[in-house]
Parts: C-alpha cells; structure tokens; sequence
C-alpha cells in the first residue's frame, strides 16, 4: 500500500515553494481573499457562491468516427444533454435560458492554435453559438473568438477550452483559456500560480456563466507542439460552471492516462499550482476533486475517473 | 550557449537551401500555405505558449512548409536551424517517445510524426493523420532533407560522462535552463540549481535491479558558480547546512528515496530518487570517475 502524505506534514518541496513565496504559511494554509488590487470589495466570483461544485461528463463513443471525424450532430446532443443535467430542466432550451439571456452580449470564448494542433473542435464551438443563438441573443452580439474576443463589450462569457497538458503551465483548460485576457500572458507560466486573478479583471470578473469543455480528443503530452501519440480519443464533452472544478477534473484524467501511456508514473510537469491557488487565493471555485460533484452519463468504457 | 544575431528574415527563406531541395509535389501533395520562417523575435506566431521550448536552446529559426492533397491529412515540414548540433541534440531529446528509425543522427517516428537532428538542424515531419501514403511522404521528405545536410555534428560532451550500464535511454535530456528542467522533472519552484544559457545539462533514468534512479550531471562556466548551486542544492533540496570544501552526505527524503549532491569542479552530480543509497553511490562513483578522466 502506498503511503499517503500525512495531512498539513511540510515535505522539502513545500518548503522550497513557501521559500520562494516569502511566506510559507500563505502556500500551505491560505486563508484567500481577493487578492487582486482593485477588485470590489464584498465582490464574490460566480462559483465560490455555489454550495457544491457540479461538473457533469458526458461520453459518447459515436462523438468521434473514421480518420478522428467529429459528429457534429452528436456533440450537439451530447452538450444538450449535459447542459439538461447540469441545470436540472428536461429542456434544452429552458437549461440554456438559464445561463443566457437575449439582451446578453455573448463572448464564447475557444481555443484556437493556428498551427498547432490541439484546440476546440469546430462542432463544440458551433453547437454553443447556435444554442447561444437560440436563446434570443442576436448574432451580432454572439462573439465566438480566442484571441481578439471584445471582453469589455461581453456581458456573459461561455468558457469553451480544449484539454491538453502543457509544457509551461501544467496543463490548459478551462483556467488557461482566459490567459490572453490579460496583457501580459508569459507571467502566468510556472512557476507562477496566479492565473486565476485573469479571472478576477475588471472585464472578465463575474461574466462566465457556463463552462463547455471539449474533451472529445485531449493531449495528455507535453503540449502545445504535438506528438501524435499522445492524443487519444476520449469522446467526452465536460459542462460546469466551475473552472477550477474542470480543470482539477481534467488534470487527474490526463494523469491517469499518462501513467497508462508510460506504464509507470509520468508526473504531469510543471505541476499546476494554480488550480489550488484559484480556490485559496482567488477563491474561484473548488479544486479538491473529493469535493467536487461529478455526474457522469452516458459511455463509461475507459472514463479514467 | 551564446545567442547569435539574426539576418533579414526574406534574406534567409531566400538563400535557405534546405528549402530549395523540398519538392514542390510529393505523391499528390503539393505545398499549401505559402512557406514561412519565424525566429526568436517571432516564434510564438508559430508555437503560442510554447515557443519558450526552442528559446531555451540556441534555436535561430524554423522554416515550416505545408503540403496538402484533397481527401488526404495535411503534412507540415519545419526544420529547425540551431547555432550548434549540441542544441539540435538537446531540442531533439525534448520528447523521446516513438521508435527509432535510421536517418540522420537519431530519429523517431510514431503516428505520422517524424523527429531527427543531424548537424544543427532539427526537424519534425507531421502528417494530421497517420495513413500508409502520408506515413510514405514523411519518411520521403525526411530522408530528403537529412540527405541534403552535409555534414555531422557533435553530441553533447556531457552526456558521455554518464555511464551505459542501467541507463533508460528514451530518459536522456540534454538542456540549459530551468525552463526545460521544469518540462521534464520539477525540482522546485525556484532556480535552485542557478541554471542559465551557460550551464549545459545531462540528465537521464537508470534501473539496476528493479531499483531507479535520476541523474542529473551540470557543468557550469565557473568553479565558483558549481559551488554555490551546490550549496542552494544542499540547504534548499536536502536541508543540510552547506559549508564549501567538506562533502554533502546522501539523505533519505520522506518518500522513502535518496538524494545527493557531489561536486567535480564546475561539474554538479545530482542524483533523486534513488530506491537504494548504494545506487546513488554507485552512479556518483562512476560519474566521478568519467569527470576526473575528462581533465576540464
């Protein structure tokens, strides 16, 4: 049986962490705060106001076909579904209305690496802006952008990441996405772990209403430039509102299939500490993965979770 | 490592020659996008957030060009331009996994990507998606431009003071800076080991007897610089009160494994996670031995 950490036991590598912050206490028990100037007082991020964090995961095997071709039409069922169940209404329509409003100014905010090779898949993107659409918001108000996205203009945001592990934050989901948000995005490269006061800009702070993860094709290697074998067909769509929620989710999967992959451990690195720092420091949301509520549906073979 | 001015960026597309010998069509494939060159000033329009990977090596410029064919994945050709074939070397060894196929100085190939270096030039050869035709042309490129480089380059001298016996060869690493340390081993949040563009960097696996190990073997410009990383290693990693000159003793972390320091003059032997202090005293040992032969 392996052996745990004992609880609040300071190994050397925390130390050196609390060393290097100036106070150890901070990295180990952080009490939180907003920690970001300016910021309004009394002002809490969306999901720290929720009792329990949910992140539902949806899989479907028929999601990725021959020669890795996305069904469009299933992945449109697919965050239908999850969005059903996240919100608790039978309704399509009636569970994204909760989220959207006509009058809102709709930022869907992607991934997308002109070259590179991992990032939102068009069909996810696309079902998003439609059922965006649907809800009354006019497309002119619809902004389906990764860099560019007019922010200050936006008045609701839908995190749409795609899942890979990367070379200088750890991994990049749902938390990284809103990385060129801020002016200067090289800051939050490890060791850093302050990328979740992004979150907390005067333009972005309280505007995501939903996260729609694309975990149809994930990377699990050291990312952004791709090695090919190690992207696998995962077939799964992850809906919360909780982007510190989804992105622990997220590493403890691509975790599990690294070890697979090496057939020993393979330490995701650089390890991303911000996820922790985004519930501590930031508080925006839960990171513990035994804390969080995880709703699965649908193909279980290989869920890794 | 010292960094090396960079030519007007059309100069160099323009007289490139490893660009001159590509094909303008390979077996239906003909060039897509028009052909492109980024630098250091530019590398991130090419690898957003992840540029930082090439700029931790004296990398001077990729050239990428894109094949395409109707019905068929895209194939993406970049060659790399390093100042030395140390660099090529090192950039090369970033990412291990794939299986070894002859061409140029090393080479791996696995699911349609194609990975060698010889002399200062690194490449990578991607089809979108792996196909008996596609998996063809990157191999035929490949072999193309390996046979267009004239000459060989030297491997790292670091990495032969690292002995054979027990060594995970996909695990060898060959780098410079903290960057690249942290992609594949993290030692801590901070500069501990003082690592720059001047340190070179050998570090690899090694089993013996069902039992592990990581090595990693720093040369610094200076006596005086191995020392004092010596000494961050000593009281930041291992806790030990340092004082120069006497030897820092292995110790037993709280996983159960052993870590140690020995310094060699600019050389730093580290060893971690070691299942057996007799390992770690049996790897430093050898190292030691490889460093005294080599005089610096």
């Amino acid at each position: 049986m392996k052996k745990r950490k004992p609880v609040g036991t300071v190994t050397r590598r925390d130390f050196i962490k609390g060393a290097a912050m100036g106070t150890l206490g901070m990295a180990l028990y952080g009490k939180g705060g907003t920690a970001l100037a300016g910021a309004k007082e009394g002002v809490v991020p969306f999901a720290a106001e929720n009792p329990q964090s949910i992140v539902v995961l949806i899989r479907n095997e028929k999601a990725i076909g021959a020669g890795d071709k996305v069904d469009a039409a299933v992945v449109q069922e697919m965050i239908d579904a999850a969005l059903k169940q996240f919100s608790g209404e039978a309704d399509a329509a009636k569970a994204w209305a909760k989220y959207v409003r006509a009058e809102d100014t709709v930022g869907v905010k992607f991934t997308r690496c002109d070259w590179m090779r991992v990032h939102t898949d068009q069909a996810v993107i696309d079902a998003v802006v439609k059922r965006v659409g649907e809800a009354g918001v006019s497309q002119d108000r619809i902004h389906a952008q990764d860099g560019g996205l007019p922010i200050a203009k936006c008045t609701a945001l839908i995190n749409v990441p795609a899942v890979k592990v990367h070379t200088l934050t750890g991994i990049a989901v749902a938390m990284k996405n809103y990385i060129n948000f801020s002016p200067a995005p090289s800051k939050y490269h490890a060791p850093a772990t302050s990328l979740g006061e992004v979150f907390l800009l005067p333009d972005v702070k309280g505007k995501t209403r939903l996260v729609v993860v694309d975990f149809l094709r994930p990377y699990f290697g050291p990312g952004p430039q791709i090695n090919p074998l190690h992207r696998w067909n995962y077939h799964g769509i992850m809906v919360s509102n909780d982007p510190v929620a989804v992105d622990s989710l997220c590493l403890n999967i691509c975790q599990v299939k690294r070890n697979l992959f090496k057939g020993e451990p393979w330490p995701i690195t650089p390890p991303p500490d911000f996820i922790a720092a985004a519930e501590k420091t930031y508080k925006l949301g839960t990171s513990d993965p035994a804390k969080i509520k995880l709703i699965r549906l649908g193909w279980e073979k290989d869920i890794l979770i | 490592m010292v960094k090396s001015q960079m030519p007007d960026k059309a100069k160099i597309l323009a007289s490139f020659s490893l660009r001159q010998i590509l094909p303008p069509e390979a077996a239906g494939w003909k060039t897509g996008r028009e052909d492109q060159l980024f630098t250091r000033d530019d590398v991130f329009d090419y690898i957003d957030g992840g540029g930082e990977i090439y700029l931790a090596y004296d990398f001077r410029f990729v050239f990428v060009r894109e094949y395409v064919r109707d019905g068929a994945p895209s194939i993406v050709v970049e060659i790399y331009q390093m100042s030395s074939s140390e660099d090529a070397y090192g950039v090369f060894t970033h990412d291990s996994d794939g299986d070894a196929v002859d061409l140029g100085q090393g080479a791996i190939y696995g699911a349609g990507l194609l990975r060698f270096w010889k002399d200062k030039i690194f490449v990578r050869i991607m089809a979108d998606q792996e196909t008996p035709e596609a998996k063809a042309v990157v191999m035929g490129l490949g072999t193309k431009i390996a046979g267009a480089i004239p000459g060989d380059g030297e491997e790292p001298g670091l990495i032969n003071f690292l002995p054979e016996e027990g060594l995970k060869p996909k695990s060898l690493r060959y780098f410079h800076t903290l960057i690249s340390l942290n992609a594949h081993y993290y030692l801590a949040n901070v500069n501990i080991l003082n690592l720059s563009p001047e340190t070179q960097v050998a570090m690899a696996r090694y089993e013996r007897e069902g039992s592990q190990l990581r090595v990693l073997v720093v040369e610094y410009p200076t006596v005086e610089r191995a020392v004092d990383a010596e000494g961050r290693f000593a009281e930041m990693f291992l806790l030990e009160r340092f004082d120069a000159g006497r030897k820092v003793p292995p110790k037993k972390l709280e996983d159960g494994k052993f870590a140690g320091v020995a310094r060699r003059g600019r050389y730093l032997i580290i060893v971690t996670e070691a299942g057996k202090k007799s390992d770690l005293e049996w790897i430093t040992e050898i190292i030691s031995y490889n460093l005294e032969g080599s005089k610096p």
